[in-house]
């Protein structure tokens, strides 16, 4: 289904960017407290994501290094230094050390838009991407290098890195006061194992950002943010790998796509407003870093890992030409079983990882990912409509240059221990309501406080936490260190897509309403962990509250 | 005029910061070069209408110039008759402002700014100032409705639900804080315990390296534990597979 540049035109995707459709367009506008006006067109389907540019690379170690905290300048593995802000650790033999900077970019979105200085790990936009092997320990210095002076001004240049779906200890979370500034390095240990040495609780697609206390919005958006992907020895990351590993599509048939929106002032300037504490929305529609780019696609089956990394828009992803997605994950977790589904709904934070195999087409094809989830502001998304954005081409252009030896599997990552195990052991429940009142957000009619311990589970044990919405806004409820299992969803049993272990959940309004989930508390760690929406505006906004693990 | 103007004459963009009748028009953020924004300019156009004011001193002022430029601030909204999060927010700004010290006034500028023009006269403000004990720095504010509800608006305080906006306790919760210089803006609610605002606005004057963050930052207020817990009941719970 090839589109001719006709086509196109009729479609109004050559010339009008996201917005010109036919039909009940996507309304992109928002309520706000700023009068930008939309951001200039651009020309869709221009720029191809290759691996450097919008493809990062994997993040490589370095030799080991002393982990002591020192007040002067501490030197790097690589010369550079910095005033070495945590340690001293003791971590295993086995463990890979890493260095990655926080530093400015100077980043094209669009070859239309100038340039824009952007902040990113190891200045690349996405970071670059870890992939662990469960059993090795990473222990990973983050620099701050960013400048203190800024001439653009969206985000601070003080940091604190958090691996979102992590299994790690309180002081390597990424707590949003445990900071460091320009010039500060920061030392995150991540042990890299399941809970319990368990397979059903290894992990999967995680991704790593800023949760800077007030400003974690505006970092994120400025690009503090990657990928962290886990392999172990059933999913092992080699196709060719014989059973029992999965032989999903691997190597460069694996590849994470975090969708975000961005908006840009009439010189094509990325803006960001400080002052929209709803949810900042953006116009324009990108893919690892790049506005609806293109990505060249052999004739056989890719792993697609997709991060909704937007501050607060939610998107429903579809094939265009009604090619159906199987679903491999959800969050950081492999499904029980691979799941067929039209379309996937997706909401800040969450992860869907897919197979989309594209050896039916003929070489020279066209297929586009489209959203066709309407938004207009922060508190939730619209319904879907008929007139789908195009995100991201897919271009059919090659035969694989080996037989596709990729596979999947009936069953991905049996659950042993699941709600039925689960529940006879629940000791506890709880109620959160995520509310918003007097303009600003509350978890159970509270502000948040940093003192404030909202939940003392002991580790071990499992509880039983419902999350409900005032006020009809949906929210994306984030809960550190822990998966769990969702049990029910406005009484009814979770949809499919929802069965697997989860780290975010989205509640509110009539069609999310509230989420009862079944959390099983770790053995391995205790200590403070925080909870919180994950529309970060909210979330800077203090929608965030917190448990204390107890032992 | 530019191009890039003219674009954004024709789009009906330009009249924002139009509370301010017989001002001489400021070059927007962006016009006349491709350069990327000023920061501080684009917010200035875009959340800083220069609408004229009057404090509780009966002083005529114009919100950007005279209150906001060159400054950090601590905005909120309130009226004197609500009975809602006003007098707390008016506490806990206090408290605030004590804790702050000399640092209040130099450091920082409190404007609360009247919801209720009508009723909320100079010396009805002059009065709540007073009877509240605010000492120097904090100013409430008054003024023409319509550049109030611009102001309201621009800074953020509003309901996307029209009825709720209609309410104007709904906009008394939150604490706008601006660093207008370095151009940097948040908000949290003011009903937060007053040292998170202090804390808050610590991180608004200062920059990042002088921010109170790391557990001496966390244990400034008291440990607090609500732990509520229900009892187990899984009769409502859905059949698991």
């Amino acid at each position: 289904m090839k589109l001719t540049r006709r086509d196109l035109l009729k479609l109004g995707i050559v010339t009008g960017g996201a917005t010109l459709l036919p039909g009940r367009p996507l309304r992109l506008s928002h309520a706000s407290s700023s009068d930008l006006g939309p951001s200039p067109p651009t020309t869709p389907f221009v720029l191809e994501l290759l691996p450097g540019r919008g493809i990062p690379p994997l993040a490589k170690p370095v030799s080991r290094f002393s982990t002591r905290p020192d007040p002067t300048d501490c030197v790097n593995p690589d010369g550079t230094t910095a005033v070495h802000v945590s340690g001293p650790r003791v971590v295993p033999a086995n463990t890979k050390f890493f260095l990655i900077k926080e530093k400015p970019v100077v980043h094209s979105f669009h070859p239309q838009l100038p340039p824009a200085v952007l902040w990113g790990y190891n200045g690349q936009i996405p970071g670059p991407t870890f992939a662990a092997k469960s059993g090795t320990p990473f222990l990973v210095r983050f620099v701050n290098n960013i400048p203190e002076k800024d001439p653009v001004g969206i985000g601070e240049p003080i940091t604190a890195v958090h691996r979102h779906g992590g299994f790690q200890a309180p002081e390597d979370d990424g707590y949003p006061l445990d900071t460091f500034c320009t010039g500060q390095s920061r030392d995150y240990f991540y042990p890299n194992v399941p809970e319990g040495g368990l397979q059903q609780n290894q992990h999967s697609t995680e991704w790593y950002h800023d949760h800077t206390i007030d400003i974690t919005g505006p970092n994120v958006y400025r690009g503090l943010a990657g990928f962290f992907l886990h392999f172990n020895r059933f999913d092992t990351g080699n196709e060719n790998d014989p059973p029992p590993a999965l032989g999903l599509p691997s190597g460069k048939f694996d590849i994470g796509l975090v969708i975000q929106d961005k908006q840009f002032d009439q010189n094509g300037f990325l803006v960001f407003d400080d002052f929209d504490h709803n949810g900042f929305l953006g116009d324009k529609f990108l893919v690892n870093g790049l506005i609806q780019p293109f990505l060249k696609v052999a004739r056989r089956k890719y792993r697609f890992r997709f991060l909704n990394g937007s501050n607060a828009r939610f998107y429903e992803l579809f094939m265009s030409n009604g090619q159906p997605f199987v679903a491999i994950a959800t969050d950081d977790d492999l499904l029980e079983h691979p799941l067929t589904v039209q379309s996937f709904r997706i909401a800040p934070a969450e992860r869907v990882e897919v197979v989309i195999d594209f050896s039916k087409f003929k070489i020279g094809d066209e297929v586009f990912l489209q959203n066709r989830l309407e938004q207009d502001d922060g508190r939730k998304p619209a319904e879907l409509v008929g007139a789908p954005t195009p995100i991201l081409k897919f271009i059919v252009d090659r035969n694989p240059d080996q037989p596709d030896r990729s596979r999947v599997p009936d069953v991905l990552r049996p659950v042993i221990v699941g709600p039925r195990e689960l529940l006879p052991r629940v000791v506890a429940q709880r109620t959160f309501e995520f509310n918003r009142s007097d303009g600003a957000w509350q978890v159970n009619g509270e502000f948040f406080d940093e003192n404030r311990i909202s939940a003392t589970p002991r580790r071990g044990t499992a509880e039983i936490w419902t999350f409900e919405s005032g006020g009809g806004w949906a929210h994306p409820i984030h809960v550190h260190l822990i998966n769990f299992f969702i049990l029910s969803r406005n009484g009814s049993p979770p949809p499919p897509l929802e069965r697997g272990r989860k780290d975010t959940a989205v509640i509110g309004g009539p069609e999310f309403g509230d989420v009862k989930v079944l959390i099983p508390f770790p053995e391995r760690f205790t200590g403070t962990y925080v909870f919180h929406c994950h529309n970060i505006e909210h979330e800077d906004m203090r929608m965030m509250a917190q448990y204390d693990l107890l032992p | 005029m530019t191009a890039a103007r003219g674009t954004l004459l024709a789009l009906g963009l330009v009249a924002l910061a139009a509370g301010c009748g017989g001002e001489p028009a400021r070059p927007p953020a962006a016009a006349s070069t491709a350069g990327p924004p000023d920061r501080r300019a684009l917010i200035r156009d875009q959340h800083l209408p220069n609408v004229v004011l009057t404090t509780h001193e009966g002083k005529r002022v114009r919100f950007y110039d005279d209150l906001v430029r060159g400054k950090v601030v601590a905005i909120n909204f309130m009226f004197a008759t609500c009975r809602n999060a006003c007098p707390a927010a008016t506490e806990h700004l206090l408290e605030v402002q004590r804790a702050l010290g000399a640092r209040a006034g130099r450091d920082v500028t409190f404007l609360s700014i009247s919801l209720d023009a009508e009723r909320d006269t100079p010396d009805v403000l002059r009065g709540y100032a007073q009877a509240h004990g605010i000492g120097p720095g904090w100013l409430f504010l008054t003024g023409k409705h319509d550049d109030i509800e611009l102001l309201r608006r621009k800074l953020g305080a509003y309901e996307l639900d029209p009825v709720l906006d209609a309410d104007k306790t709904q906009h008394a919760g939150i604490v706008i804080l601006g660093n207008e210089p370095r151009g940097h803006w948040k908000a949290i609610s003011v009903l937060s315990k007053p040292v998170r605002i202090r804390q808050a606005i610590e991180r608004t004057i200062l920059p990042p390296s002088g921010w109170p963050t790391g557990e001496a930052a966390v244990n400034e207020a008291s440990r607090e534990v609500h732990d509520a817990v229900e009892p187990v009941d899984l009769s409502d719970l859905p059949a698991v597979d």
